[in-house]
């Protein structure tokens, strides 16, 4: 069964435009289908935000047994004062945009790898998920573990069986001498390692809907592989691509147990993330309420602010094909 | 018109919510806590058959509760001992405190909770209670000042020491008493070797056992970021040094950043440099502990409390051969000083009147010299005077005697509530110097002295 | 896209008949290509591995230098795991030694007092972990069936103000979560949720539920509107539609989303450490935290690990030929 695409889009067309007797109906299921979900979120989520946005104006700390005293927009402008803050946010962006970058080429080339059929691929596909299903936490731990020079099975594996000469990952030291951002890459490489799978997952689901009559038609026309994949494989996978980097964008701005298990934020201040500053500022004894409060609001808008770029690119490439 | 309908309703839930929210804000109008409970006293039985104790998860928290099972022995109070992991111990109790909750009756929180507890009115003031009872008396005077006391030295007391806890040493005996090490050691320093009595002593020891070809390396010490560990060990050194905190006018300018406390903050540098077990670089008490389990370090920093794993020979092989080692004396003829770990037990004051007596009562009864010694004996480390000394007491464990040394040279960090503020920047600032080795030991504590002052004087402790 | 017919072929395509798949060098490339997953896989599962080794090895082993495969097994993770112990005072030790060997104490018992402790009763893992299967299994069930129904409406029809109300389900995930745990904490107290099933069920539903939409969306875009505009002129209505012809065509974007939302409520951690304790609290705080004598019990927290891994993996197998099996059959694609 194959319908011209031209016809589809009339269809589609006249589905909306036309008035229908069941335009009542319909109404009534878009309430019963949206409503529930969406009064849950309001229910759930409207006095949190709306709660700790009132304390980012707040001079407050949750366990001073006084009242938020309003402060106005103090919180804000000393937090876009504090070059340490802007640090940690320099070093949150490098942190996405390298994890995210790298999942995304991890994943999606092993989604083009598993996307044919072979003997077991059922079975490795599903083994490959194993890494997202365990605990950020205790993955933080069992990496702190894998990455100790002296008893850690990683160096061993990439060659390094002297513990004085060999890499210090967490600590950004090799063989003893300081190199800046090693920590960082070594938060990177599980973060990597943990999430490709879900990139991979859902490219996968993508892939497998690309109709076959598409390369069909291309390999008719001698199109080379180079060009089914720019011309097919790409815009086809793209808006599923951009849901996954999307979300791991976000869980990005707000890593926070896996690094908190790993590093502490530490050497220095290599891999202390904007939301493990956040954790810090909110509890481990400063309780600083108000401030971390504002602090979560800007990274909020930032996360808005690129989510919605992304969006935007996912409606474009909607409009295009 | 959806939109306004979604508008209305948000509204809607933001007023209901708020009005739901408005008792819990209500109690915090009170600027001190005296009576809090009044709003619900109906919900208390007349008499109290139960009493909770929060604790951080951790074998002293065991012990406690097989004292505790002994109260209820004796007068049918059910006494139960709720253990929290450490790392959400802290944020759990006061998230609780926040909202004025009587979930527990009693904590045995941490020294430097101490201005929190007290300045905001989670904690009962026990001064007259423990004066009355004469358990003022029955505790060291360092325990009492730095468990109970707040603030420091004006005889208000929120806190009954519980657990004792400092930092100490362990250390490899059969390295340190093999002839042959011994000899070459001599002849290499000019000494025997031997228990480090100063803190040069340690270096060049650690310096003597760090052979990375045979897989010995010469100390373990604290190295974590996370909340205050590298803190902990710093101060260790900038105590012995004779450097502080502080001054009795709460100056830091000066102090913090002293010539005495930038040589010890470098030695602590150094020695991380040259002697650290490999991939100890973010250690706490687990680590440094397993450094030695594992055969890797000659000496390891940790408190008394965490050192039981290594004298048990089921855990570590080398139990029998570990020795222990109060803090060596700075070079400069300072005295001897050592971190303050450890607890002391205080009461909620969110609870009704007959709990807070029934918690009292419970203290009280957990105080006597009897109670004490049996506490003791479980492992915990009691803080009575009388109880230290016995000879019981000091055979008991192998690092008991260092122990009880230790208690007597004790010092802490900041306990005002803002003591968060000033750990975040200390954390900061060593865990870049020592571990990230970047700047020098003079611009560390300098940077350190300013950001504490800033903190300081908003907080309205220096003018 | 010009340079080729986008009605398809006029006749049904096998693998067999596809020119591009036959060819020896595409076999070749085929078993290359299974090659290089098999290493890929087992490359990402080794971390996997040496967690489960570690479950079977002792303190001392697992901190002693160099990291070994083979050693001699320990069941102590296991025993640390399921039960609670204390110190036995050396007072008493003969006394356990002496019923250790007349065959008293059962194998639990035995293997506990190797590390010098005696076992005081069951630990409340089996607690945390039936927790956890209650809480992140209804969470799951409830966003993917809310996140569903809202999703086609989002995808059918025109609803008014459609992208502000998906970017406001997205953003609800966006804030850190460490920050509205304060206001969550409040606002369970108020309602009686705190450290309550229902609280952590109705909290992770909401956690998802962004997720779950987006995702769900993602996927009923991809299917072809005609089958149901066809099934509608058949005389279905809307929902014997939906059921009946969306329902299926979902099943791999239901089965993902499934996946995804139970992975996150599964180990949420931040939430679960701050507004649970006794009642409800999830199994991933409690694993995290173990902590033996004076250091973290490493086989314990790996044998808990591994434990906890194998429901989700047990899920994520059962619904893995849906997962993999792809959106739609190669028919109709707008």
């Amino acid at each position: 069964m194959s319908i011209n695409e031209a016809q589809v889009s009339t269809v589609d067309q006249e589905m909306k435009k036309q008035p229908r007797r069941r335009q009542l109906s319909d109404r009534s299921i878009v309430n019963l289908f949206i409503w529930p979900a969406l009064l849950l979120l309001i229910a759930m989520n409207v006095f949190p935000l709306f709660y700790s946005l009132y304390l980012g104006f707040t001079d407050y700390s949750a366990i001073a047994r006084q009242q938020p005293v309003w402060v106005g927009f103090q919180n804000f402008s000393r937090i876009l004062n504090d070059e340490q803050l802007w640090k940690y946010f320099a070093t949150t962006g490098r942190f996405a945009l390298l994890s995210v970058g790298l999942q995304t080429l991890v994943g999606f080339g092993l989604a083009m790898l598993v996307n044919e059929k072979f003997k077991g691929s059922g079975l490795l596909t599903t083994l490959i998920l194993i890494p997202m299903m365990i605990s950020p936490v205790v993955v933080g731990l069992f990496w702190k573990l894998m990455y100790n020079p002296t008893f850690g099975f990683f160096n061993y594996l990439i060659g390094f069986t002297n513990p004085s000469t060999a890499p210090d990952w967490l600590a950004s030291r090799f063989a003893g001498t300081p190199v800046p951002g090693m920590a960082l890459w070594a938060v990177v490489i599980v973060d990597v390692w943990m999430w490709s799978p879900f990139v991979m997952l859902l490219v996968l689901s993508g892939l497998k809907a690309i109709p076959d009559y598409l390369y069909e038609a291309a390999a008719i026309d001698r199109a080379s592989a180079w060009f089914q994949f720019w011309r097919i494989t790409l815009p086809q996978v793209t808006p599923l691509l951009l849901i996954a980097v999307l979300f791991r964008t976000i869980e990005a701005f707000k890593a926070f147990d896996l690094i908190m298990g790993m590093t502490g934020g530490g050497p220095g201040d290599q891999t202390e993330l904007i939301s493990v500053n956040l954790y810090r500022q909110a509890f481990l004894g400063q309780w600083r309420t108000g401030r971390a409060s504002a602090l979560a609001y800007i990274i909020l808008i930032i996360i808005i602010a690129i989510s919605n770029l992304y969006i935007r690119y996912l409606n474009q490439m909607k409009g295009e094909s | 018109m959806k939109i306004k309908y979604l508008l209305v309703l948000t509204l809607v839930f933001v007023l209901i919510l708020s009005a739901c929210a408005q008792p819990t804000q209500a109690p915090v109008e009170e600027p001190a806590a005296e009576e809090p409970a009044a709003e619900e006293p109906a919900a208390e039985a007349p008499a109290v058959s139960e009493l909770n104790i929060l604790w951080a998860q951790w074998d002293p928290a065991d012990y406690l509760q097989q004292v505790a099972n002994m109260y209820e022995e004796e007068t049918g109070i059910k006494v139960n001992v709720i253990q929290e992991p450490w790392g959400s111990f802290g944020d759990r109790f006061f998230t609780e405190m926040a909202a004025g909750g009587d979930a527990w009756d009693m904590v045995v929180g941490d020294s430097q909770w101490l201005g929190q507890g007290a300045t905001q009115g989670h904690y009962i003031e026990l001064t007259d209670f423990m004066a009355s009872k004469g358990i003022d008396k029955s505790v060291t005077p360092a325990t009492l000042t730095y468990y109970g006391e707040y603030p420091t030295g004006s005889g208000h007391y929120w806190g009954f020491p519980t657990e004792g806890d400092a930092d100490g040493w362990a250390y490899r005996k059969d390295l340190f008493e093999d002839p042959d090490e011994m000899a070459a050691f001599e002849a290499e320093y000019g000494y025997p070797l031997d228990v480090p009595k100063d803190y040069n002593q340690l270096m060049d020891i650690a310096n003597f056992f760090t052979r990375p070809d045979d897989g010995i390396y010469g100390v373990a010490i604290y190295t974590q970021k996370d909340y205050d560990a590298i803190t902990m060990g710093v101060e260790n050194t900038m105590f012995s040094w004779g450097g502080d905190w502080h001054d009795e006018n709460n100056n830091v300018m000066g102090i913090v950043n002293s010539p005495e406390n930038i040589e010890a903050v470098q030695f602590y540098r150094d020695l991380y440099e040259c002697c650290q077990v490999p991939g100890l670089s973010n250690a706490f008490f687990t680590e440094t502990n397993d450094a030695m389990i594992g055969g890797q370090a000659t000496m390891i920093m940790n408190y008394f409390a965490f050192l039981p794993a290594l004298a048990s020979s089921d855990i570590s092989e080398y139990a029998d051969v570990t020795g222990f080692f109060p803090n060596p004396a700075g070079p400069k003829g300072a005295p001897q000083h050592a971190a303050l770990g450890g607890q002391g037990m205080s009461v909620i004051s969110y609870i009704s009147d007959e709990r807070k007596q029934a918690a009292l009562d419970f203290i009280e009864w957990f105080a006597q010299e009897d109670i004490q010694t049996k506490w003791a004996e479980l492992g915990g480390y009691s803080c009575n005077s009388s109880v230290l000394q016995t000879d019981e007491f000091l055979a008991a464990q192998p690092f008991n005697p260092a122990f009880a040394e230790t208690m007597t040279f004790v010092k802490d960090f900041w306990n005002i509530p803002e003591y968060g503020e000033l750990m975040e920047i200390t954390q900061r600032h060593l865990s870049s110097f020592i571990v990230e080795g970047v700047g020098t030991a003079e611009e560390t504590m300098n940077a350190i002295a300013e950001e504490h002052d800033q903190v300081l004087r908003d907080a309205g402790y220096i003018e | 896209m010009s340079n080729f017919r986008e009605d398809g072929p006029g006749y049904p395509v096998t693998e067999a008949s596809r020119v591009d798949k036959v060819s020896p060098i595409s076999r070749r490339l085929r078993s290359l290509r299974a090659i290089t997953v098999m290493v890929i896989a087992i490359i990402m599962l080794i971390p996997v591995f040496v967690m489960a080794i570690t479950a079977f090895k002792s303190r001392s082993v697992i901190v002693s230098h160099p990291p070994t495969i083979f050693f001699k097994p320990s069941l102590e993770g296991f025993v640390f795991l399921f039960t609670d112990r204390a110190v036995v005072s050396k007072a008493r030790q003969p006394e356990f030694k002496a019923a250790a060997e007349t065959g008293e104490l059962g194998l639990v018992e035995r293997i506990a007092l190797e590390s010098g402790q005696e076992v005081t009763g069951p630990s409340d893992y089996v607690n945390r972990l039936k927790n956890s299967l209650i809480i992140a299994g209804l969470s799951t069930i409830f966003s993917v069936v809310l996140g569903l129904f809202a999703a086609y409406a989002f995808s059918r029809f025109d609803v008014l103000g459609k992208d502000d109300l998906l970017f406001f389900i997205l953003s609800t995930r966006m804030l850190p979560a460490v920050v509205v745990t304060i206001p969550l904490f409040l606002m369970f107290r108020q309602l009686g949720l705190n450290d309550t099933h229902l609280g952590m069920i109705l909290l992770y539903t909401v956690f998802n539920l962004s997720l779950a939409v987006w995702l769900l969306k993602g996927f009923i875009d991809e299917i072809p509107v005609e089958y149901e505009e066809a099934a509608l002129v058949d005389g279905y209505s809307r929902i014997q539609t939906f059921f009946k012809i969306v329902l299926p065509q979902t099943m791999t974007g239901i089965a993902a989303t499934t996946v995804f939302c139970l992975i996150f409520a599964w180990n949420e951690y931040a939430f679960a450490l701050m507004l649970t304790s006794d009642n409800a609290r999830t199994a991933p705080p409690s694993i995290a935290t173990m902590l033996g004598r004076g250091g973290i019990e490493w086989s314990a927290i790996a044998a808990g690990s591994l434990g906890f891994l194998i429901p989700v993996v047990i899920v994520t197998f059962a619904l893995r030929n849906y997962l993999l099996r792809g959106v739609t059959f190669g028919a109709v694609r707008k």
